[in-house]
């Protein structure tokens, strides 16, 4: 095989301007901005949350937030309708006050 | 990556069901009481810790005092208008004026002692505790508060309708 490949020539001829071509493509390769790096998120997704203990660790923070979202939600509404049905009843009661949207 | 993504968006899921679980759940007690024939009456019951008796007797009150009430504002606005004319036609204070604005100001200070009745009758209904604390707040929410007028004129904060306040001595 390497005796072969040895006496091997290519008598077919170059096509035209191809050594101007290879250095063009080179040139390109080179000024190619780098691959950005790997974000965190994507480092996240595809390291470190697949383990199953961070997994369970990210899925009870999820959880608990939502938990507590809520009933801060909840809690603000309650408060809110609180104000409003005292405001109605000063209002049903007060004809001085019937008239104003606010306490 | 992909397995990465599927865990996130699980925790989001997550997330939301318990955001709407304890919202749900927290705001319960508001959507009972929103479905009362009326709310601001069952707000009375749990802010001021009513039992159903107590409930059942300030309602009556309150149904027995609001038609007194819409007549006595009526009337005032019925002199208000007779005022409203008389003014558009005077050029002075005529005693035709002069009794207008007392005969008003008389009804208005009638509908307010009413109200003041109001007030402590519903107070008497309450546990003592609550009918004081019903005291406080009424007189702080309605018109018995520190009003435009006195504050205008720096009235003292000691003055009658704050500390001094008869209310603040009654014992329901």
């Amino acid at each position: 095989m390497d005796e072969l490949l040895r006496e091997w020539r290519v008598d077919a001829p170059l096509p035209p301007r191809f050594q101007e071509q290879v250095w063009r493509r080179i040139e390109r390769a080179a000024a190619r901005p780098e691959s950005p790096p790997r974000t965190l998120l994507s480092r996240l997704l595809g390291g470190a949350l697949p383990c199953p203990g961070f997994a369970f660790a990210c899925l009870a923070v999820f959880l608990a937030l939502g938990m507590a979202a809520g009933a801060w939600a909840a809690q603000r509404k309650t408060s809110r309708l609180d104000s409003e049905l005292g405001l109605r009843y000063v209002q049903s009661i007060d004809p001085y006050r019937a008239g104003n949207s606010a306490p | 990556m992909r397995r990465g993504v599927l865990i996130l968006l699980l925790g989001l899921l997550l997330g939301a069901a318990g955001f709407a679980g304890f919202y749900y759940l927290g705001t319960a007690a508001c959507r009972d009481l929103m479905r009362e024939p009326q709310p601001e009456l069952a707000w009375l019951k749990k802010e001021f810790k009513l039992t159903d008796a107590e409930f059942a007797r300030i309602s009556r009150l309150h149904a027995a005092y609001l038609p007194q009430c819409a007549q006595r504002c009526q009337h005032i606005e019925a002199l208000s208008q007779k005022l409203r004319e008389l003014l558009t036609q005077a050029t002075n204070v005529t005693p035709q004026i002069q009794a207008l604005l007392a005969e008003r100001a008389k009804t208005r200070s009638d509908c307010e002692a009413e109200m003041i009745s109001h007030f402590f009758a519903v107070s008497r209904t309450m546990p003592p505790e609550q009918g004081r604390r019903y005291l406080e707040w009424v007189e702080h929410e309605t018109v018995l508060r520190r009003q435009a007028m006195e504050a205008r004129h720096h009235v003292d904060q000691a003055g009658p309708m704050t500390d001094e306040h008869p209310m603040h001595h009654v014992q329901p």
